[in-house]
């Protein structure tokens, strides 16, 4: 019961964020209600007793890409003080889209299927299991992913960098 | 298991990728001159080649469910590696004349083609995912390159974003495919494919995920801005490479795993086929920048292709084999000859430009002619013959009207294919076009006529190595 | 405990106010929040499928640590481009990015 009550609190604050992010007029507001749906959904995170994604979501998308988009928005002039409008012309359009998907999503998942919920517990050795996986069933994705990192940082430097003439 | 028992032989082509990409950043520094680096890309493509080759004889092995190399996956490496080395030399003279960094291009030009192999390989929606992602952000960069261009900076980022948001819809997908089936792995997708409403939603998410990747129409909206802003020689290489690895997992997923609900989707594949077919035609009428020309010609061709792909037969998919195959040497050689006639910091090169091409530069013309002929469909040329077995499998799979679509779209097409032609054979211009002519790029133009016509003389051979990959397939 | 339906729901919830906020946004830092929304919700129904239908099976949480990486790496290089932009075009015109105009 308990638990329930902290979810829909969890939930609704997470939702309730999410819902300034999009809608919020403000740039920079945006972006601190990112910070407090990432903040949100670490929770939920914890809820499903899974810590070690809770403490790497606190710590890549707060710390990294919540920052990330701060300091841009920061290092842009002009694009917190509004002088156009924040939404394109599409905006009515874009709403109707989201809330049909939404209502066919919610049906679906919520009403349309029987979930075979099992109910046991996390095994206590859940994070060494995923350290095993991601060295051993899964080395393919996770060199892949190193190999994008290594992309993406000579990808960041070299778009970044000044041109030297 | 640990490390050490893992066996890299599957994905040693992919391996030989990397190495020569981390080889070419780390001797960047110290190298003089910089045309070497691609030499070494070309090297590394060709051990590539061979490595690839040899696992296609042996017998098709598995990366631990991840990834396999079968014959569907020699294919695409064939295919892949084929547009990476003209990818590779397309661009030589290009940077040296742009004065851009050499090292980095071939660098990411290489990762790219890992990310486009692995999605061919991927037997697994994580690794279908990783590859695509990495393909993506190396083309990201690779769009933005011209660093002081905005056209450029512009087209990168307009990629990405919408590179990012079909990623979160294909991601949605295949978490609720997880949900339908309880599986991520093919072979038990496939077991646990059953008819359910959270089935068709997953299915639903996939198409538009995989409609975003390949640009087929209601979703091609980035395209015509990206190609045009890109620079041109990633555009030739994304336009075949990107498409090509696009519909390799496309393929794989949907016709080779849940082939058995084909119910569920045949129809919707269906009508992208046709709305892709008509719309980048349709579009592509209007163009005068050959390049945005070009790009919505892409679009247009994605549209073919969905055609072999909602046949959903074993025709089809050796079609779509056979197709995009034959498309990397005629796109990339008409790109080829865009590059050829582009002079920097004058933008695009219109349909006027290439007036009396044919007078001045007669082989040139002549190649480009080739090109316009095969992507229209004229035989002999390699672009008939795949066109001719895509629709084959559409009339196979009682889908008649939708190769009926298909052929009135390539007499569509002919209109703006031909028009190029004529530009170049019928007008008289008083001031000729002036040519960035490089050796390399007839080269590039030199294998891909070569290649349109070796197809288009012998489409048995290519099309048994093709009915190959789909054995691999469909068993 | 929570029924799993209640997860997915507040998923798909947040997924389609992602999905909002890139449709309708017209800055292209605002459109990467959006992604980022739904990339989130991505990983809420990864986890709650693993929590509740397979907690031995580690596959789900593999995923959506791949899912972290990607999108930090996705980011770093879209705030790049995003700067490279304003660089060039000096403030001009950066915020107008219309994402559906072909």
């Amino acid at each position: 019961m308990i638990l329930k009550v902290v979810f829909l609190l969890v939930s609704l604050f997470t939702v309730g964020s999410a819902l300034m992010v999009v809608t919020h007029k403000n740039l920079f507001s945006s972006a601190l209600f990112l910070v407090a749906s990432f903040f949100g959904v670490a929770a939920l995170y914890v809820l499903l007793e899974a810590e070690f994604l809770a403490v790497a979501q606190v710590l890549i998308y707060v710390g990294a890409i919540a920052t990330l988009i701060i300091f841009a928005i920061m290092l842009t002039r002009g694009m917190m003080s509004g002088r156009t409008s924040p939404r394109n012309d599409q905006a009515a359009w874009a709403g109707l889209a989201s809330v049909v998907l939404g209502l066919v999503l919610l049906y679906v998942v919520v009403f349309r299927v029987q979930w075979p919920v099992v109910e046991k517990p996390v095994p206590p050795d859940t994070i060494e299991q995923l350290g095993r996986a991601l060295v051993g069933r899964y080395v393919v994705p996770f060199e892949v992913a190193s190999v994008l990192l290594l992309a993406a940082l000579v990808g960041a430097v070299l778009i970044a960098r000044e041109k030297e003439v | 298991m640990t490390l050490n028992d893992v066996v890299l032989t599957p994905i040693l082509p992919e391996a030989i990728l990397l190495l020569t990409a981390i080889l070419i950043l780390l001797i960047d520094t110290f190298l003089g001159d910089k045309r070497w680096l691609t030499w070494i890309g070309l090297a590394g493509v060709v051990l590539a080649g061979v490595s690839a080759y040899r696992l296609a004889l042996s017998e098709p092995v598995s990366f631990q469910g991840m990834a396999v190399s079968d014959h569907y996956t020699a294919f695409f490496r064939m295919v892949i590696l084929t547009a990476t080395a003209l990818g590779l030399l397309v661009a030589l003279n290009w940077l040296d004349a742009h004065g851009e960094q050499q090292g980095e291009y071939n660098a990411l030009l290489l990762l790219a083609a890992i990310g486009m192999m692995l999605m061919a390989a991927a037997t697994h929606l994580l690794t279908v995912f990783v590859a695509l992602e990495l393909l993506s952000l190396s083309l990201y960069i690779l769009a933005g390159f011209e660093r002081e261009r905005a056209t450029s900076a512009e087209a990168a980022l307009k990629y990405l974003l919408l590179g990012a948001f079909s990623s979160a819809i294909f991601l949605y997908g295949m978490a609720l495919m997880y949900a339908a089936t309880g599986a991520l792995d093919f072979a038990g997708i496939q077991q646990g494919a059953t008819m359910s409403p959270l089935f068709l939603v997953a299915v639903g998410l996939l198409i538009v995920g995989f409609g975003f990747k390949v640009a087929a129409v209601p979703f091609h909206m980035w395209t015509p801005d990206v190609y045009q802003g890109a620079p041109t020689p990633i555009t030739a290489f994304m336009s075949v490479g990107a498409k090509a690895a696009g519909f390799a997992a496309f393929v794989r997923l949907f016709v080779g795993v849940l082939g058995v609900e084909k119910v569920t989707w045949v129809p919707v594949l269906a009508a992208l086929a046709v709305l892709t077919m008509t719309v980048g035609n349709l579009a592509a009428l209007r163009q005068v920048s050959l390049k945005r020309m070009l790009a919505y010609s892409s679009i247009a061709h994605a549209g073919y292709v969905l055609v072999g792909l909602s046949a959903a037969n074993s025709t089809g998919v050796a079609a779509v084999l056979f197709y995009l195959f034959a498309y990397a040497f005629m796109n990339i050689g008409a790109f080829a000859v865009v590059i050829a006639l582009e002079r920097q910091g004058e933008g695009d090169v219109t349909l006027s430009q290439v007036r009396g091409l044919a007078h001045t530069h007669p082989l040139l013309a002549g190649a480009m002619a080739i090109f316009m002929f095969s992507l229209t469909g004229i035989p002999p040329f390699a672009g008939f013959f795949g066109k001719l077995y895509l629709f084959q499998a559409a009339v196979q799979a009682n889908l008649t009207w939708l190769a009926l679509v298909g052929v009135l779209n390539s007499a569509l097409s002919a209109y703006y294919y031909l028009n190029v032609t004529v530009q170049m054979y019928m007008a008289k211009e008083e001031t000729p076009p002036r040519l960035h002519w490089r050796p390399v790029l007839g080269l590039v133009a030199a294998i891909g006529v070569l290649f349109v016509i070796a197809i288009g003389i012998f489409p048995q051979v290519w099309l048994g190595l093709a009915k190959l990959g789909m054995l691999a397939l469909l068993g | 405990m929570v029924p799993l339906s209640w997860y997915l729901a507040v998923a798909a919830v947040l997924f389609v106010l992602g999905l909002f906020g890139v449709l309708s946004r017209r800055n292209a830092v605002a459109i990467l929040m959006g992604v980022e929304l739904m990339l989130n919700a991505v990983n809420i129904n990864l986890l709650a499928f693993w929590r509740y239908t397979q907690p031995e099976n580690v596959a789900g949480l593999v995923f959506a640590v791949i899912v972290l990486t990607v999108a930090a790496a996705e980011a770093a290089v879209g705030l790049a481009l995003f700067i490279a932009l304003y660089r060039l075009r000096e403030s001009v015109n950066v915020d107008e990015i219309q994402l559906l105009k072909g």
